[in-house]
This record gives C-alpha cells, structure tokens and sequence, in this order.
C-alpha cells in the first residue's frame, strides 16, 4: 500500500481540532506522542479486541479523519490507565472520548446511542441516571435474583433508614430539563430519535 | 563650586573619519570650555602627550575625548589623562554614532556638539575614584570526588594550584568505581573501569597540591570579594588512616553483617569494612549506625588503628573559586511499582547489573539470578523514570541509559551466548560514534523491540514483561527469567544540598544551572563557583572528564588573572544601616551578604543597578560615582544645545545595547540626527526622575533599551510601565517612551527601532 | 500530604448507590458518624450524569452545565466540600470544576445559557470551588481521619485473605490528586489495615479496570466480561476471600457478574465484594441489614463472613 501527500494536505488540523475541543485537558498532549505504545501495553481493549490507543494517535496526527467512522473507536473502556501513564502527558482516553463527540455532531456515531437513549430519558424526564430498561432483560438473565431484589429496594433503603427517597422533586426536575434543553441535549436527542425511526 | 571646574576638551579627526562630516571649527566655537584643541589622531602614542601637557599647561581638572567610542578607547585615554583619576575623563562618540551614522554634515556638527556638551556637563559631577582590584586567593574547592572532581582537582593541582578535595563519602571514586566495565567508542569494546580510574586515583592521591578529605561535607558557604569560606564537617572514620594498613582482620571478627550498599545492596559487609579493593584512602571505616561497640575490632588491631569514639569534626576553609562535582543518583524504583522491582529479586537495575557482571561484585562477575541460575532470557527496559513526565518522572531523556543498555547486552553475550537478550526501547540514542557499537550490539544477535513496557508480572517461575510491539502494531506478553531497567539519572541530594548551600541556581530538574548554555557552559549563575560532571545534567564519563577539565582552566583563568573592577557599585553608609537584609531580598545579582553584623558588597557581582536603594528605609545605600547626578547632568548638557525645532530624542543603553548601536556606525547603517545616545553602567539606574527631567527639559522622546537576558530585565520593564501610567495620570503621552529589547548582534533591529521611534515621535509633534 | 476537610461537607448521592447497594450510602454515614465527620445530604442534588456522559450521550456542556447547578447548591447549604461515594461522580465532578475554572469560553457559554434562560442563580464564577480543595471521594476523607478508626474497631477481619479493587475513576483520571498512588493504588490497603487487617497487596492486574467500560457492559459485553475475568482470575489465584471496593460500578460487575464469569472460565469464585465503606462499617460494628445492606448483595454476604469475632482490647 501506498500514499501520497499533496503539497496542500494538512494533516496536522485534525489534531488542532481535537486540542480545541473543550473536553481536552492536556494541552497540546496528542501532539507530543512519539508512539511509544505504553498506552497499548496496558490497555485492556487493546488486550482482547482490535482496538490499539497508540494507532488511534497515529492516525490522528496522519490527519485520517475516517477514523471517526471506526467501530473500535467504541471499544475503549474509559478506564483512564493510559491517561495516567502516559509518559508524553498525552491522554488516549480523551482523545478517544472527543473522537466520538465528533462522529455523533456528524451523525456517523447515532447508531451507538440507540441503546443508551435511556439515560437521556431518565436523567431528561426525571432528573436521575438509571441502567435503561433496555437492557434489564439481559440483567435479570445474567443476574440470578436482580429483578426480585429491585422489586425490594424500597424495603431494604427503609430497613437502611435512607432518606430523602429517590424520586428527585419537581422544582429539581424541571430545572434540569431546563438546563438539558438551553445546552442543545435535548435537540440533539429528538434527532438521534428521529434518525433510530428511521433507521428501524 | 562644580561650574568653576577647568575642563579641557580634545577632539579627534580620527584620520578624517570625523572631521570629513563634523565640522570641528565649528564645533569649537560652539564650547565653551578652558581648553579646547584639534588633533588627528589622538589615540596614537603622540596623544599621551598632547593632553598630559594640556592638563598641565591649562590646570585642567577634568577632560573630555570627543573621538571614537569608549568601547574601544576608554581604557586607552583613561590611562592618557594621568595623572588625572581616570574616572574623570568622559569619551563623547562622535564617530560609531555620529560621523558614521549621519550624512547631513550640519546636523551631524550640531549632534556633535549636543555630545560633546553632555560629556562636559556629566565630567563636571565626576569624581575621582579609584578602580577596585580583585585578586582571589589560588586555592580551591573539589566538591565531590567522583571521576568529575578527580579530574578537576587533578587538573588544577598539576597547574600549581591548591586543591582541596571534599567527598561525602568513605572513598573517593564515586560511580566509576561500581560500573565494573565502562565503554569507548573508538574502539568497539569494554574496557575495565577500574584500571582506567585507577591510574587517576593515584596520580591524585600522590599529587602534594591536592588535600583529600572523605567522610567530609561542606555545611556553610560565605562569600566575600573573591574568597569563599566554607565550613566543612568531617564525621569521624574510627580508624586512624595513617596506622590501618587494611589487612582487613578488624572484619574477619566483626559481627555485624549489613547489606553492601557498594554492591546494590546484592551482597553484606561487615559494620568495619573497606568500601571496595583501591579505595581510597587505603584503611577501613566503621559504620557506626550499625556498630554494636562489642570491640572485637579494637582487640585484633595489631596497629592499634581503631578507636569506637569520635565526634564531627569542623574544619574552616578558604578557596577562591569552587568547583561542583556533587553528582547524579539513580531513580527510585519504587515510584514505578508496576515494573516490579520492589517485589521481585531478579528485577533489577542496570546499575545492579553493573555489579553482578563486574568480578568484583557480589557473584565475581557471574550472571546468575537469585536461584543461582542463569537467566534464559534477559529484558530490558529502557527510560524508566526519563522521558517521563507524569508525577516523580524526568521529562529529559538520561542521555547514557541507551548505550549502557547496550554494553551490558554484549557484555551478557560474550560470556553466555546462550542467554536471549531483548532490548525494549522507544528511541535508541546513540549519536555520534555510538551509533557503530549500536551496530556491533546487533551483530552480537542482542535483540530489540520497539515499545515501551507498562508491566512486568509474575507468572509461575517466570516474568510477564507486557509491552507493544509498536512496528507490528501487536500487544505481546514477554516471558522473561531477568529484567533490567534503565533508571533515569537525576541530581545527587548532595547536588541539591550544595545548590542550597551555595546559592547557585538550579534548572528545573534540580540540576546545577550554568550560567549560559554557549557563552559560560560551565560557570554558574554566581561568580567564582564552576559545575561539572553529572551534577550538570546527565552526561558519560568521557563528557563529564572533558567538562571537568575545562572548570579547571576557567578556575585559571579566574583565579590568575585578577579583576579590575569598575568602581560604581552600590556602597552601604554603615552609620545609617540596621542590618535589616531588605537589600540582600531585592539584589538579583547574589552580591550583598551580612558580615560580622554588616552588610557586605561583593564588588565582583554588585552591576551598580541599585534595585537595593528601593527596599532601603534608612537611605543607606548608594552607588558610587556620584551616577544620578552624572545622568542628570549628561541630559541638561545634550538638552541644553536643542535648537529650535530640532527633535531630539535621548537613548539610554547599558554596554550591551551600546555595542549594538556602535555596531550600527561600524557597519555604516543610519538612524535620524535626533537620536543622542547616553551610555549608563545599568539601565536600571535611570530612574523616574530622570525621564521626568528629559522631558520637562525638552527631550521629545525617551527610548530605554536592555538586554532580555539582564536579570533586571523584567524589574525594567516594569519600572518603565510605571513611568508611563504615571504620564497617562499626568495627562501626558504615554508614547514618548518605549522600552525595547536589546541585542548585540541585531544591531540592524536597533537601527530600525530607533528610526521608527522617531517617526513616531514625529507623528506625535505633528498633531 | 494534602490536607482533607472533615466538616463543611456534602455527600454527594449517587444513582449507583441508592438503587444497586443503598448499603453503601448507609455504611458511609455510620462510619462518618462514628468519625464526627460533619456532612449533610441535598435533595435538590442531581447525579452527575456519569453514566450518560461515559456512555457519549451527555457531552461535555451538558455535563459541566448540571455540575454547575449541583455546585452552587453545595456553597448555597454552606457546604462548598462535596464528598463522593462513586468513583465517576468524583471524576466528571472534579474535571467539570476543573474545566469551569480553567476554560474560559466554557464557563462564559454555560453563564450566558443561564442568564438567559432565568437561571442566573446556578452561575459558576471562576474559582468558585478548587478541584483539589473542594472534590473529594469518601476514601480521601476517611484517610484523613485515618488514625481515629483504630479505636473505634469492633469486629476483627484478619482471618480473611482481603485485595483491595481501586476504582479506575478514583485513581486514574485526576492521578496527581490520588492518594496513595496510581501506578500500585494502595489507599484502601492502608484503610483496611487500620482496621486490624492486612491485604494481600499488589496482585496481577491490581490497578485494571472492572471491566465495566462504561456502554461495554451492555452492548460489548463478550469484551467487557473478559477483561473481568481477567482480574478475577488474578483474585482466584490469591484465593481471595474479600474483595473491597469504593465504585458501585465497578461492585456491580463483580458482585453480580461473578457467576456468569464463573460459568465462562469453568471455575469457581468465591470472594464477596463489600465498598470499604461496608467493610470499616462491618469492622466498626454496623448491623448486616441496618447499615451494610447485605440483602441488595448477589454473592451472600455469609457464605465469607459467617461469624464475627470481636477484638481483643
């Protein structure tokens, strides 16, 4: 395989575009990598899946923005090893995390959120975060005696003597809903909605 | 009384260089001096002469040479106006910024005459005073007997000079005597470490001019003009070197075993030992933390060497320059536990490793694990703890981990063949001719493997080395039976111990900083005191030899040559002062110090900059020479001859920023007439009132210039900043002063500056 | 050593605790009790979007904008020191702080949504809490009052092989505030033995994720149970008896997933899982249904801890 690169490419803008983003922390980090691969050598994605943090930064910085159409982008766990050793001040795990903030503005990353569209609907709707009930099927399955215990939670958070109970106020809960409305949250969700419509 | 002065003025054709532009006749009849007179040229030994029977002749007390610039010729007509003090002569350059700057010949003639006058103003408020002359004593101070400060002081004491060689520890040899086999890049091989130091160690050990002192540390640092007096604390060594002959029967009946810290920790020793077989000096030491005092030592003395009582001994010292040699330690494993090396023996360091292939080292040079077998496969894992700048990490790269690396690879090959070894790098940094042992390694079948390990595990009788094959792009888990790791180099505690002491700044590694990485790579930031070796930053042996060597001819220098200093330093009024230290907080240069309850100046280090005067309350501080007046009065005498409608603009230079506006005339570049030029000893020294002054007098414009690289650099800036909110308080135009920076060689930059600082200017009297 | 607040307090709850282990919650007040931490509980405090925000569906705005609101009402009781039961509450809290404070144009959007939108009175000023000063998880309080537990021991545990599962949110993301280190986190370890007890120390894979991955569990779960296993396998091998958490997420995927990573190594698990909250609450003497919540646990309590025996004083 070859490639070219044209007198006019410029491949380091993606990379600018990732420090920019508001979510980095570490300044001008992912420019500094010099692939090492520590990241890798701890990862656990990268242990038991094709995901490989040092390859998402080298292709970051080779400017190859199909990378936000990589399904193993989705296989980072979140886990922050990388981040914390990374010998650069580089953090994977961030850049990872802005990555898919980018592929979900192009719509290319909706798919991913379908199954999660829960959260936003319990946090939006209620005010709290809750598993979605999407996935409760597979939880009573994998979880011998989870359904019947969460049919008991109220009886045990009494036995506990926990209060305030769960449900969050309505004061509380419409200023939330205020707030993931004024942020955009709440567009950005009715057009995942609608793209999940069609999509089915 | 100053007014009634008898100034006589020469001025200097300079072959024609002048006189072709400035009119002299005219200048001549612009003065009004007691003597004035014409000469062709006035630097040649006919000039001595011409003014001493001038001063003479006219009782002149004070003189001015309009001729060149003072960069040049200073020294020269200083000493022509004997018997004159040469501090009251004053040059006017009418040549590298007047004639060579300006074509216009009248406007030139009318600068030169604005010069000329404030030279004849500013000589009136002279005063005679006598330069200080710093000689330093020829004796110095090695701190550190490592391979750097052998070196130094061995240098040093075969010039003749006085060395006294201070080491912490109970021998000298420091690193180089533990690394068993050392390498050389011309020829491709290990050479014995030992039998290079050892030639050394004796040559310094027999040299008369070099006093060693071990178990020895400086505790205290004062400096005064040239001359450092240490306070050194000797801790006592329990046995007489003069009597122990080391035959070494004091530990055949000690029972005290403790682990060999000469060794790694790999191996014990007995609490009287000897540090290692040439140590020196040649007799053994008690380690008194762990002696039981049960005496079995002091019975088998047949010399009768040993005595288990002694107190620390305080030794004064007088030197005259220091040299730096406290040396580097290895990175603390334990800041990087995932590697292992706390939990496992044999998971150890290259250093160790050092010790077990060296013969003699705890296994006499066997590489054997702890089980006593040798290992199938060796990993080693490169820049741990360097190039690293996560929490307790190094950010630089430890520089010699890379071809240490490789020597203990091949050093492994030679003897088992059979033993895989497996480098696991990010770079390998072999510059130069490295790079051909590089070469040599691979042909040893030593292998390498691009990435960077996060762990190394257990795993039954063997180790997990996890790590990216960062070329095939593939996450692998090594089984290892041995793992090196090549610990980062970082600064020594005595390295940050005598940085404290004394007072020398440190980069932000903690390492000894030098004074200028090009200019002054191996003076630190305080005069008289040198760095070398590995205190300095991580370097090998051979750089860390070549470095120690160069301390020792810029002690020479230092020391030989005596220095003339220039009289206009900061003067403490002992009857006024309270010895309340202010000045010692504000002085950026390290110059004042308390002694014997007063406030000392070092001369060699005070600028005359007189940031001091500002924390002083009891105004008891002042610079010598009588310098605010001599400003005040060089601004009245250019002012004095503006004439109407001419712009003029006054330029305040220190001698940096005047060699680059010399440079501007030396290279036949051009700036406007308006820009007068005014030579100060430290830009700092133009105050607020002086700026108010040249402004209230008729300056249209003040330009300051200064050197980024001045430690007051940011002081003036602000100062400055000051001065223009206060106009902008004032009502006035913040604008008619700038500050700028200031270079030697970009005098083309100063050039335009100062162009477009008129321009400005114009625009500004335009409106 | 940084010094760690134990008054002025808001615990801060979590959507994890109150529904998976309420235990939790419970254990951490009875054991700030028994310390005389001075802490309170808001009802106008919303979670912090954590499971959302690591699942992509919040982004970055949307979680600082709710953090801020959640912040103001912590200086609003007067209880500027919020103080996490759950690792990710801890991280998304600390770097919303950190983020408000250091990113200007961030800060100026979220203020300028609120003030025009009727909300001025959730604004975050700059500086307005310190992510070091003011964002902690219970672990750092309780490490501040570390030398106090000691004396307050009831039940000795020493007879139980205890390892120590650092939550990757704790340690990791904000590495240069963790105590008791990143690299080999021992923080914990250093709690239990106050208690009396010894861990086993470092283990393979001691400082790895859960395996929880945040969307792995659910929609990758063959990768996520894997990476569990792995570290399972690594307390397997220690014969651990206790394993002492401080996330409930993470405690979720070993608690209740235990018998399906069992059935998918082909061999048997036997640790339970207690927060260090439970545990020093168990040491200290809280009843198993009252404060430790037992009930809300998938691997019994008492097929470990089948009775207790007091320490000798």
């Amino acid at each position: 395989m070859s490639s070219q690169q044209k007198i006019s490419d410029s491949p380091i803008n993606f990379a600018e575009k990732i420090i920019e983003d508001v979510k980095n922390s570490k300044d001008e980090g992912v420019l500094k990598c010099v692939q090492c691969g520590m990241c890798t050598s701890i990862c656990p994605a990268a242990r038991h899946s094709d995901y490989n943090p040092r390859d998402i930064i080298e292709r970051v910085l080779e400017g190859d923005e199909s990378i936000l159409a990589d399904d193993n982008i989705w296989n980072c766990f979140y886990c922050y090893t990388c981040h914390s050793v990374c010998p650069v001040g580089n953090s994977v795990c961030e850049v990872n995390q802005i990555l898919k903030q980018m592929a979900i503005e192009n719509k290319i990353g909706y798919d991913k959120l379908y199954e999660y569209m829960g959260f936003a609907d319990s946090y939006f709707n209620a005010a709290i975060g809750a598993i979605p009930e999407i996935f409760f099927k597979d939880i009573d399955r994998d979880v011998p005696g989870w359904w019947d215990f969460r049919l008991h939670l109220d009886e045990i958070r009494n036995e506990l003597e926990l209060d305030p109970p769960l449900m969050p106020s309505k004061e509380t809960i419409d200023e939330v809903s205020k707030i993931l409305t004024i942020t955009g949250f709440k567009d950005k969700i009715e057009k995942i909605r609608a793209s999940q419509e069609d999509y089915k | 009384m100053r007014d009634d002065l008898k100034v006589g003025v020469f001025l200097c054709e300079c072959g024609g260089n002048i006189s072709d532009t400035i009119d002299l006749d005219k200048v001549k009849e612009e003065l009004d001096v007691d003597f004035i007179g014409q000469f062709e040229n006035l630097c040649s030994l006919n000039g001595r002469k011409i003014i001493r029977d001038a001063i003479f002749d006219y009782d002149l007390d004070r003189v001015v040479v309009a001729a060149c610039s003072p960069i040049s010729h200073e020294k020269t007509f200083q000493d022509y106006v004997k018997p004159l003090n040469p501090y009251l002569m004053d040059m006017a350059n009418i040549r590298e910024q007047c004639s060579w700057v300006h074509d216009d010949s009248k406007k030139a003639t009318n600068k030169a005459i604005s010069l000329i006058n404030a030279s004849i103003e500013k000589v009136k408020q002279s005063d005679a005073v006598d330069p200080i002359y710093c000689q330093t004593p020829d004796e110095v101070a090695v701190i550190g007997g490592g391979i750097a400060g052998m070196n130094a002081a061995l240098s040093l004491a075969k010039q003749g000079t006085k060395v006294t060689l201070i080491e912490q520890s109970p021998s000298i040899g420091g690193h180089m005597a533990k690394i068993g086999k050392v390498f050389s890049p011309v020829k491709i091989a290990e050479e014995c470490g030992m039998c290079l130091l050892n030639p050394i160690l004796n040559e310094l050990v027999w040299n008369e001019n070099i006093k060693v002192l071990t178990n020895t540390k400086v505790i205290e640092a004062e400096r005064r003009a040239g001359t450092y007096n240490l306070i050194l604390e000797k801790s006592p060594r329990y046995v007489d070197e003069d009597k122990c002959i080391s035959c070494g029967k004091c530990a055949e009946v000690c029972e005290v075993e403790v682990p060999n810290d000469w060794n790694d920790n790999l191996s014990m020793r007995k609490a009287i030992y000897r540090p290692f077989g040439q140590s020196y000096p040649e007799s053994y030491v008690i380690d008194m933390d762990n002696c039981t005092k049960c005496s079995n030592c002091v019975k088998v003395c047949s010399m009768k060497a040993i005595k288990l009582r002694g107190k620390s001994e305080r030794i004064p010292l007088q030197v005259g320059s220091i040299v730096v040699a406290t040396g580097h330690k290895l990175f603390d494993m334990e800041k990087r536990p995932e590697y292992g090396y706390t939990r496992y023996d044999d998971v150890i360091t290259q250093s160790e490793l050092g010790r077990i292939t060296g013969v003699n080292g705890p296994t006499k040079g066997k590489l054997l694990k702890s089980n006593g077998e040798v290992p199938k496969r060796v990993v080693m894992i490169q820049c741990v703890g360097s190039r690293d700048e996560k929490p307790d990490g190094h950010k630089y790269c430890s520089k010699i981990c890379c071809t240490v690396a490789l020597k203990n690879a091949n050093i492994i090959k030679h003897k088992y063949p059979d033993t895989d070894v497996l480098i696991c790098y990010t770079d390998v940094r072999t510059p130069g001719m490295f790079e051909k042992y590089y070469k040599h390694t691979q042909e040893n079948e030593v292998r390498f493997l691009r990435g960077r390990p996060g762990e190394v595990v257990r795993k039954g009788d063997n180790f997990i080395v996890r790590t990216e094959d960062t070329i095939k792009g593939e996450f692998v888990e090594i089984e290892a039976d041995m793992v090196v790791l090549s610990t980062a180099m970082e600064p020594s505690k005595g390295t940050e111990e005598i940085a404290e002491i004394l007072n020398v700044g440190t980069t932000e590694d903690g390492f000894i900083k030098e004074s200028h990485p090009k200019i002054k790579p191996i003076a630190t930031d305080v005069q008289g005191i040198f760095v070398c070796g590995t205190a300095h930053e991580p370097k090998d042996i051979t750089d860390s030899i070549m470095q120690a060597t160069a301390a020792a001819s810029k002690v020479g220098e230092y020391n030989y040559g005596g220095v003339e200093i220039e009289p206009f330093i900061a003067e403490i009024d002992t009857e006024r002062c309270i010895v309340c230290g202010e000045c010692i907080a504000h002085c950026k240069y390290k110059s004042m110090s308390i002694h014997n309850d007063e406030i000392y100046i070092d001369p060699m280090s005070c600028t005359g900059c007189g940031k001091c005067l500002i924390g002083c309350e009891q105004r008891a501080i002042a610079i010598n020479g009588n310098i605010d007046e001599k400003i005040k009065a060089t601004i009245g005498g250019v002012l004095s001859k503006k004439q109407k409608g001419e712009r003029m603009i006054l330029v305040f230079l220190d001698n940096i920023g005047y060699t680059a506006a010399d440079n501007i005339g030396v290279n036949r570049l051009s700036y406007p007439e308006s820009i007068h030029i005014i030579k100060v000893i430290s830009v700092n020294r133009v105050t607020p009132k002086h700026i108010r002054y040249a402004l209230e007098n008729g300056a249209d414009g003040v330009f300051i210039g200064e050197f980024p690289g001045d430690l007051m650099y940011d002081e003036v800036e602000r100062k400055i900043q000051g001065v223009k909110n206060r106009l902008i308080e004032l009502d006035e135009d913040p604008e008619r002063i700038t500050f700028s920076k200031v270079y030697i060689p970009y005098f083309t930059g100063l050039a335009r500056k100062l162009t477009e600082f008129d321009r400005r200017i114009a625009e500004l009297d335009g409106k | 050593m940084k010094v760690v607040p134990d008054k002025d307090l808001l615990l801060f709850r979590s959507c994890l605790v109150s529904v998976e282990y309420p235990g939790v919650e419970a254990s951490t007040k009875f054991v700030f009790d028994k310390l005389g931490i001075d802490y309170e509980i808001s009802d106008k405090q919303t979670c912090c979007t954590g499971l959302g925000h690591y699942s992509d569906v919040f982004n970055q705005i949307d979680t600082s904008a709710i953090g801020a609101r959640n912040f103001r009402i912590a200086k609003d009781m007067g209880r500027p020191n919020l103080v996490m039961m759950c690792a990710t509450c801890y991280a998304i809290n600390k770097k919303s702080v950190k983020l408000l404070n250091k990113k200007d144009d961030l800060r100026n959007h979220i203020n300028q949504l609120f003030d025009e939108n009727g909300l001025s009175h959730f604004k975050y000023e700059k500086d307005d809490l310190k992510p070091t000063e003011n964002i902690y998880h219970v672990v750092d309080i309780l490490y501040g009052k570390k030398d106090e537990i000691k004396d307050k021991i009831k039940y000795d545990l020493s007879d139980y092989k205890i390892a120590t599962h650092h939550g990757c949110h704790y340690c990791k993301v904000h590495y240069e505030d963790t105590i008791g280190g990143v690299r080999d986190p021992n923080i914990m370890d250093e709690l239990i033995e106050e208690c009396g007890c010894k861990t086993i120390g470092w283990y393979d894979h001691k400082r790895a994720t859960c395996g929880t991955g945040f969307r792995q569990r659910y929609s990758n779960p063959d990768l996520s149970f894997t990476a569990t296993a792995d570290k399972m396998n690594a307390i397997g091998d220690e014969d651990v008896d206790i394993l002492v958490h401080l996330c409930p997420n993470c405690h979720i995927q070993f608690d209740r997933y235990q018998h399906l990573i069992a059935e998918r190594e082909g061999r048997n698990f036997k640790a339970i899982h207690l927060n260090i909250a439970q545990f020093i609450a168990l040491a200290m003497g809280g009843d198993f249904d009252k404060v430790i919540g037992v009930k809300a646990h998938t691997v019994p309590i008492d097929s470990i801890i089948k009775d207790l025996k007091e320490v000798k004083k």
